[in-house]
């Protein structure tokens, strides 16, 4: 299984960077392969290639603010979940719910 | 996780261990904020708590698992810093419409300027450090700062 997450928040940096460990995490935890790109404060960090998009077995939005260059998923829509930041803090495996 | 000195920013006079409860949000942000203006991360307390207060109204900054970590971003920020502070019993802490019990509460002061790549790093690695329990036991755990840095540098 592999897992892409793009995640971004109001000030682009708690809820980002604290959404995006805990996906990272709970993804080793199972086993499954994951990346995940910031949109924070600093910029696009850890950004996803097409590659990686087209071949994500799921795609997690966890955003509060419009995602950058979000073109590039498109043909993809039915492979996104959207969740908020602070939902994915507080119960990451949420991600792995049927859409 | 990426290494960065949180020492740097996380100063011994802004970590408060084993405190009182506050009697809610705003009391937690009295203290914190003139904290924060005796310690020189910012010239105005004031102006700094509605910064505080602008990013409550966007969002819940409580966290779950007894954590919060509100954060003001404004050009009253002189040096961005944190503050940390563990209170001996929860306290409710409401924030956008959501409530939760609190313990520890990381406040964040983030300048107005996008210079500081280095100290939004550092707040940046605090946030993912927050997913970790290894490190939920080490705030619980810490019985002084001297511990809670150096368990801060052992994690990262």
């Amino acid at each position: 299984m592999k897992i892409v997450a793009v995640t971004s928040c109001a000030t682009g940096i708690a809820h980002t960077y604290m959404a995006a460990e805990a996906i990272l995490k709970v993804c080793r935890e199972k086993g499954y392969e994951c990346k995940v790109e910031k949109q924070g404060a600093l910029g696009i960090e850890d950004k996803l290639r097409n590659r990686d998009i087209k071949e994500a077995d799921l795609i997690v939005f966890a955003n509060d603010v419009g995602i950058s260059k979000a073109e590039r998923f498109k043909g993809y829509e039915d492979k996104i979940f959207q969740t908020k930041p602070h939902d994915v803090i507080k119960d990451p495996y949420s991600i792995f719910d049927e859409k | 996780m990426r290494s960065v000195n949180l020492a740097e920013v996380l100063l011994p006079e802004m970590v408060i261990l084993d405190c009182d409860p506050f009697k809610d949000k705003e009391d937690m942000f009295d203290t914190m904020t003139r904290k924060f203006e005796e310690a020189g991360f910012v010239s105005d307390a004031g102006k700094y708590k509605k910064a505080l207060e602008y990013r409550e109204s966007l969002g819940p900054t409580y966290m779950g698992r007894f954590v919060a970590i509100p954060h003001g971003k404004c050009r009253e920020v002189i040096k961005p810093g944190i503050g940390f502070v563990r209170c001996s019993h929860p306290f409710l802490y409401e924030s956008s419409g959501e409530s939760g019990e609190v313990k520890y509460a990381f406040v964040l002061a983030i300048s107005d300027n996008q210079e500081n790549d280095y100290h939004l790093r550092v707040l940046a690695t605090l946030a993912g450090m927050l997913a970790h329990d290894e490190f939920l036991e080490l705030l619980e755990n810490a019985a002084d700062y001297e511990e809670l840095i150096q368990g801060i540098k052992d994690l990262s």
